[in-house]
């Protein structure tokens, strides 16, 4: 315990974890992605509606707002997940530092392999916990056994679970509990190194102790990865994100720094949803 | 109907008390329902046992041993009237054997017995044939041979039992023959068997020896058209003679035609005589334990064979008897040993005398065998009074005791086999029953290679039944079993790999409107009757293969190719053409590039046929051969190309020197040049080590001979039409697992860069691998179980040859086909059940495997 302490006051940079403030800072961070007037349809129902945003790099964005409001829609648009669902069309763009990720020529799997994504429900496969974290490398063709070995526990690490399951490394998966199964998923995620994170939310199937420590990763992780959290939990938002967008009815309402959207938003939706009128 | 204030009141006031008539109801499905299901189930179980138990208790006594009980007893010279018998007479004969106990009786030379066990027969040495009952030893008629003053009886022979043919040897060179038979009236509506007596040759003795020399050994043999006598006489000659039948058309009278002859005569004096059952071979036993071999087929000109030892050095021969049917031989000796001794051709087309088998041994001299009417068991017993019942084809010792304390001095066996006299050396008589079903099954007969009487070898042989009785029934279940196993490997071999690539691609790629049609419409393919499937297999699917193999054998090959490169083509057709399919129906465009790769190799193949093998495919070695000669590098290279491939694209060296090109197309012109030029070169290296390896140096001589030997009913159309029965089975259960793998688990693959290929074969596949086995086993339980189509369309030869152009018999198949003809609890019937057993035995271990396996990897990829 004392250890995993102490790579977390040492280990991060703390000027990193100084929250930004002032409404203006959006714009002097250095962008990762970028949203132009992105419209989705699935089928013949429209679930976002000109969305422009720019998402900072190396900080936490939240989506926040009520069910349906199409915040996972818009996280899943990201790593092209949407592709896999029947009739779904999508016009506008974003861009990963300045490449349309829509564009035809775009190889998904090395899009997804740069944009990791984290779901709300543990996912981990079948397989022993060492091959569920080295799956993102093996299927690259990494299988030199010394890399593997090295990447496994640098993103076990990386997930503070290498302490808890380095003598389990073969055991299966499947026996973890939750909150241990969704660390697993973050180092999953994180083996292959990806440049940006979406977590869909990812605490929302767990207990308070394992949210607590799913949070903490997070707030680790922002130094080396550009992360997107979706959530409906705001006390969640206000305490990991560095921006917070609120979204309703498909559309992107408010985008600014935590502080400024939780304690002064500009919009009267976004005053009606944190302060629990709806949602 | 209570009122809602009582149901609450009730419900409020007591967790015990519950009157309400909705809650008892409800109460009363919840536990009638419970013994409803318990009551099912085990009911079922129960009518598995219980089919179980029937199958054993109809197979269990084909493995229960023989018993012999005695039946009655008496003292033959108690009952036996006072015989007159001449001085001389009397004294030539008893000299031989001073041992018997009361030297007033005459020796007995034969004993017989009528099929219904009732009476019985003895020949004595004075030349009397006495009948009497079997139960009570009361004589029923005695027939006393006109035989000339002076002259005596000095040997006998007996033919094949169910002849009831018999031959006494006179003094005077002369012989009488006779045959007892039984005629069975009802009077009063009981049955009385009276024994009559023929006389084949008529009814005063007929000459033999033109000498006139005292015939010291004889033996018969008769049937419809003619009758053989040989004897030895004192003067150590060997005399044949053979009366043919002659009718004459206009006068309906019979006349015997007789050849004379006197053959070599072994060195040794002669020991025993025996004429074979169709009069075509001669065996002369003679002292050193020689036989001597006649071909006897042409009574004119017999030829002598062979002439070899059959005992151990120092111990002779004591009992020769031929086997039923006349074509084995049984050899007794006098350190007891028992063999089987058969004619077999040699590569000179000649019938030789080989030893067939051994028996367990007896301590002390084998005494007379005597072969059973219509099976292919025999009894024994040696100067000890050891008495056995063995089996040939079973090789088997059925029995083995001490009937009594006294030595045993003559057996007669009944035709059926059910019970025998036994005489012993202290004039007791005694009847006893026999309890031996079914001698010819034993481990070995079942599983075992065996040898039947005229094969070259032992083999594994399924032959139930002929026109003969005395035909030697072939039960080895091993060809049978082969069949089996075979069938369902043809068939799986059509069925898995097209069953889960369907299941794969309908759970996976296909477009869920797509899935709804073609999952309902394979299904019903199950629903096709086999009997349909076995009908269209046999009529139709058998001659088309064999006029079109080449072509079938082409779109085999053809198909899997043709069918990437039409999906290769798709993919590489501009973005306008491919987006007016919608997605997950781009299999519905196979339909046509498959109709039309069916065609094409369909129509190609005649053509082929006649180009490389002048039409003929099945004699494909005279060309196949010259072919290769030339171009057995090139096959050798096609065969490690696919390694080679891999080995190239793996190589990190040759990828550093392949990433400087930029052009994604010379990259990859570029690693398949490279590895067609490696593979050439090691197959022109490769070539001279692999023929002189499998084709002792020589190709083209090596395959010149080589043909195929095509069955019309073979395993291609079993395994296409048992294939096509089984596919719905598999696709069904596959694409239900396959199906059922977590979406999430899919995304999560997905989600970390993986390609779908690569997240159905180490997710999808993974996490469906319980499902996809049991699909396969549960298929393979089908198949092996399969009757309908096996029995249309195998041919059902039960041979043992894995060849796919060979056809086979089922263990199914062979109960459906033979059953109805079989007699209810004989050895046939019960060796089907048997068969039955076998098969249930098979699915059942399939299952049981394939449930365990299954239970392993569903806890081990358990889905979330």
């Amino acid at each position: 315990m004392t250890e995993a302490s102490e790579t977390r006051t040492h280990g991060i940079n703390m000027d990193a974890l100084e929250r930004p403030v002032g409404p203006s800072d959006l714009a002097n961070e250095e962008i990762a992605l970028e949203v132009s007037n992105l419209d989705l349809h699935y089928g013949s129902s429209q679930a976002l509606y000109g969305v422009n945003m720019v998402i900072p790099k190396n900080r936490v964005t939240a989506f926040i707002g009520p069910s349906g409001c199409g915040k996972s829609t818009l996280l899943r648009c990201f790593n092209r997940m949407n592709d896999l669902v029947d009739g779904c069309q999508i016009k506008g763009e974003i861009k990963l530092h300045e490449e349309d990720i829509y564009h035809k020529r775009v190889n998904v799997a090395n899009l997804r392999r740069r944009i990791g994504m984290v779901f709300q429900k543990p996912n981990p496969f079948p397989k022993s916990v060492y091959e569920n974290v080295a799956y993102g490398l093996r299927i690259q063709g990494v299988n030199d056994k010394r890399k593997l070995d090295e990447a496994v526990e640098k993103a076990l690490r990386g997930a503070a679970l290498w302490d808890e399951m380095k003598d389990r490394l073969n055991d299966n998966a499947l026996g973890m509990s939750g909150g241990q199964q969704q660390r697993l998923v973050i180092a999953r995620a994180i083996a292959i190194e990806p440049e940006v994170m979406l977590l869909d939310e990812p605490a929302s199937a767990l207990d308070p102790i394992s949210t607590l420590k799913i949070e903490e990763l997070i707030y680790e992780l922002k130094q080396n990865y550009t992360i997107i959290i979706v959530t409906h939990n705001m006390q969640q938002a206000a305490r990991v994100s560095d921006y917070t967008a609120f979204m309703y009815m498909g559309k992107l309402i408010e985008h600014a720094d935590t502080n400024t959207l939780f304690t002064n938003p500009s919009e009267k939706q976004t005053e009606d949803y944190i302060t629990g009128r709806y949602g | 109907m209570p009122s809602p204030d009582s149901q609450q009141k009730n419900s409020g006031n007591s967790l015990i008390q519950s009157e309400g008539f909705y809650f008892r109801f409800r109460m009363f499905m919840d536990k009638f329902m419970r013994f409803g299901v318990a009551f099912g189930g085990i009911s079922i179980i129960i009518a598995i046992t219980l089919i179980f138990a029937y199958l054993l208790v109809v197979v269990f006594p084909i493995f229960h041993s023989a018993e012999i009980k005695q039946e009655s007893s008496f003292s033959l010279s108690a009952s036996s009237q006072p015989i007159a018998v001449t001085e001389q007479s009397k004294q030539d004969l008893s000299a031989e054997d001073q041992i018997t106990e009361d030297p007033s009786r005459p020796k007995i030379l034969h004993l017989a017995m009528e099929e219904q066990n009732e009476v019985g027969l003895r020949v004595t040495e004075t030349g009397q044939l006495l009948f009497f009952d079997t139960r009570s030893g009361e004589t029923k008629f005695t027939h006393v041979p006109n035989l000339p003053k002076g002259v005596s009886v000095t040997s006998f022979g007996n033919a094949d039992p169910a002849t009831t043919t018999i031959a006494l040897g006179l003094s005077n060179g002369h012989a009488l023959v006779y045959r007892h038979k039984y005629r069975v009236t009802f009077p009063n509506d009981k049955r009385l068997i009276t024994p009559v007596i023929e006389t084949p040759l008529g009814a005063e003795p007929i000459l033999i020896d033109t000498q006139d020399e005292a015939l010291t050994h004889i033996d018969v043999q008769s049937n419809d058209e003619g009758l053989t006598l040989v004897a030895g006489t004192a003067d150590k000659r060997l005399l044949l003679v053979a009366f043919t039948k002659e009718e004459s058309l206009l006068e309906e009278t019979e006349t015997f035609e007789r050849i004379g002859i006197e053959l070599p005569s072994p060195a040794t004096p002669i020991t025993h005589l025996l004429v074979d059952k169709d009069q075509r071979e001669l065996y002369v036993a003679s002292e050193g334990g020689y036989i001597t071999f006649f071909d006897i087929q042409d009574k004119a000109e017999p030829k002598l064979l062979q002439h070899l030892t059959v005992t151990d050095s120092g111990s002779e021969l004591t009992a020769l008897n031929s086997l039923t049917g006349g074509i084995s031989i049984l050899v007794g000796t006098s350190d007891g040993q028992l063999a089987q001794w058969s004619l077999v051709r040699n590569e000179n087309n000649q019938e030789q005398l080989v030893k067939y088998r051994e028996f367990e041994s007896h301590s002390a001299a084998i005494v007379k065998i005597i072969p059973e009417f219509n099976r292919k068991g025999f009894l024994t017993f040696d100067e000890s009074g050891l008495f056995g019942i063995y089996h040939t084809t079973a090789e088997n010792t059925i029995l083995r005791r001490t009937l009594s304390s006294a030595n045993i001095d003559n057996i007669a066996l009944s035709p059926r086999a059910n019970a025998m006299s036994v005489f012993t050396k202290n004039n007791q008589y005694s009847l006893w029953s026999i309890d031996n079903e079914h001698p010819e099954i034993s481990w070995s007969s079942l599983w075992g290679k065996v040898w039947y009487e005229s094969h070259e070898e032992p083999k594994y042989l399924w032959q139930s039944s002929s026109a003969d009785n005395d035909f030697e029934p072939k039960f080895s279940l091993v060809p049978i079993s082969f069949g089996t196993l075979k069938a369902a490997f043809y068939a799986m071999m059509i069925a898995v790999p097209l069953a889960i690539m369907g299941a794969i691609f309908t759970a996976q790629f296909m477009s869920p409107n797509m899935r709804k049609t073609v999952k309902p419409s394979i299904e019903i393919m199950e629903a096709l009757p086999t009997v349909i499937l076995g009908f269209l297999a046999g009529l139709w699917l058998a001659p088309f293969v064999e006029d079109n193999l080449v072509g079938i054998f082409l779109m085999l090959l053809a198909m899997p190719v043709g069918v990437l490169i039409a999906a290769y083509t798709w993919q590489r057709l501009p973005q306008k053409f491919r987006f007016m399919v919608p997605e997950g129906w781009e299999g519905a465009l196979l339909i046509p590039a498959i109709l039309l790769i069916g065609w094409v190799t369909l129509s190609l193949g005649p053509y082929l046929e006649m180009w490389w093998f002048d039409g003929d495919i099945t004699q494909y070695g005279k060309h196949l051969g010259p072919w290769l000669d030339r171009n057995l590098y090139l096959v050798i290279a096609g065969l490690l190309f696919p390694w080679a491939f891999l080995l190239v694209t793996r190589s990190e060296k040759f990828g550093q020197q392949l990433n400087k090109i930029k052009s994604e197309f010379y990259q990859s012109a570029l690693t398949l040049g490279v590895s067609i030029v490696v593979v050439v070169i090691i197959g022109a290296l490769l070539s001279p080590i692999v023929e002189s390896l499998l084709f002792d140096g020589d190709v083209a001589g090596y395959l010149k001979d080589s043909t195929i030997a095509f069955d019309q009913r073979n395993s291609i159309v079993v395994g296409l039409a048992m294939g096509f029965a089984v596919i719905p089975t598999i696709f069904s259960i596959a694409e239900d697992a396959l199906f059922a793998v977590p979406k999430h688990l899919i995304q999560g693959s997905l989600a970390l860069g993986a390609t779908q290929w690569q997240t159905l074969t180490r997710v999808v596949i993974l996490t469906a691998s319980p499902g996809i086995f049991s699909a396969v086993m549960i298929g393979l339980g089908r198949a092996v179980g399969e009757t309908m189509i096996v029995l249309m369309a195998t041919g059902n030869t039960p041979v043992m040859d894995f060849s796919i152009f060979q056809g086979m018999r089922t263990l199914s198949a062979n109960i459906a086909v033979e059953m109805p003809e079989s007699e209810v609890d004989s050895t046939h019937y019960r060796v089907l059940f048997l068969a039955a057993l076998v098969l249930f035995a098979f699915t059942f271990l399939f299952n049981t495997m394939a449930e365990i396996v299954r239970q392993r990897l569903r806890r081990k990829y358990s889905s979330l």
